[in-house]
């Protein structure tokens, strides 16, 4: 009897894990198509951020991320290259993150307001929001990654690690 | 735990590192490669290449600074600029023209509105252009403009005056489209950015053509 719980709990955190994956999979799918679908939109959003002089660069950006994070997602969601993707989407997270951050506390200055009462559509796909309830958001999948990083659980998927290992 | 099993254990975990790296990597590229082809071929894709915003405004710093002087909303009683207090100063810059919300109702009412000597373009995209637009105004979206060309065009050389609007307050797509039209040969003192865009001209309770442009669907809104 005593022989079950772990046993129990390995089959608890690999259950865990491939839902973390697939609601992972399916944010970045959902976030990334509702971009792709207008990305006019995304571009102007983009825009806001000040990040670059040069029209090209934009362009490629708002042209390519939201395909990107579609790619991601589908990666994610059907088990391939699980670890290489959590790695690309922990990287892009943080700096999405930061970016958002940076922006809210710019307006916070200009606005004279609470912190959390900046809400602003920050071009996640989600339209807008309030900063600190993004800021939880991005924490939670930040988490999810790393989790999908460290090599938790591997069921349900198509082919785990394109090296097979 | 003698050494070489601690040695052993270190060089896998630098193998495993180095996989999910190198397997970062290959998402990475496929990923990229996946990316702009399907913006090639999505019927919304970007143009790498053009300069969407030849305005060159930056949005961020002008949301910051609307946060301590708000665009107020036109009110016809009285008569405030639906737009920012700058934007004449920016259009003269440009070589471009700012009308007023009452200028534009009188552009409007104007008879010569229907011989084509004043055209009025809405820079908005399809979907908001389709749930309401000024009676008989062009359409050209320009982050899509050679959709829309090819008809807007010829009416814009025929016309006098021609006036460009968005939906007013902080957005500048009613420039942009301006500034298309210069470069592609439009003369610059026939065009007229209209501040106050959609949101003014629906305070203004002035018509609204549902559908594409002529359906002879309108909405006018009771005061």
């Amino acid at each position: 009897m005593t022989c079950d719980y772990p046993i129990r709990g390995v089959a608890v955190i690999n259950l865990f894990t491939a839902l973390a994956r697939w609601l992972l999979g399916a944010m970045f799918f959902g976030e990334g198509l509702s971009k792709a679908l207008h990305p006019a939109d995304f571009l102007k959003l983009l825009h806001q951020y000040d990040l670059t002089q040069h029209a090209w660069v934009l362009n490629f950006i708002a042209a390519s991320l939201p395909w990107f994070e579609i790619f991601c997602g589908l990666l994610l969601l059907a088990g391939v290259a699980v670890r290489g993707t959590a790695l690309t989407l922990t990287v892009m997270l943080v700096l999405f993150t930061l970016l958002v951050l940076h922006r809210a506390l710019l307006l916070q200055v200009a606005g004279h307001i609470p912190f959390c009462a900046v809400k602003f559509d920050c071009g996640c796909g989600t339209g807008a929001e309030f900063i600190c309830r993004k800021l939880m958001v991005n924490s939670l999948l930040l988490v999810m990654s790393a989790w999908l990083l460290a090599g938790r659980g591997r069921q349900f998927c198509l082919r785990y690690s394109v090296f097979g290992r | 735990m003698n050494g070489p099993t601690v040695q052993a254990e270190v060089a896998d975990r630098v193998s495993a590192v180095s996989r999910i790296l190198r397997e970062a990597v290959y998402v990475t590229v496929a990923g990229v490669i996946f990316a702009f082809a399907a913006n090639l071929v999505s019927p919304r894709g970007l143009a790498l290449t053009r300069n969407y915003f030849p305005t060159g405004t930056n949005t961020a710093m002008r949301a910051a600074v609307m946060v301590r002087a708000p665009v107020i909303v036109a009110d016809t009683n009285a008569a405030v600029p639906a737009y920012p207090p700058w934007l004449g100063e920016q259009l003269k810059q440009k070589g471009l023209q700012l009308t007023d919300g009452q200028q534009a109702v009188q552009l409007f009412h104007n008879s010569r509105l229907k011989q084509g000597v004043i055209v009025f373009v809405d820079a908005r995209e399809e979907d908001d252009y389709l749930a309401g637009h000024i009676p008989g105004a062009y359409e050209l979206d320009p982050f899509h403009p050679e959709k829309y060309f090819p008809v807007v065009l010829p009416a814009c050389r025929a016309a006098e005056q021609i006036v460009v609007y968005c939906n007013g307050g902080d957005c500048d797509d009613s420039q942009t489209a301006a500034l298309l039209l210069r470069d592609v040969g439009i003369r610059t003192g026939k065009i007229f950015v209209y501040g106050g865009g959609m949101t003014e001209w629906t305070n203004y309770h002035q018509p609204l053509e549902i559908g594409p442009r002529n359906s002879g669907r309108m909405n006018i809104t009771v005061q």
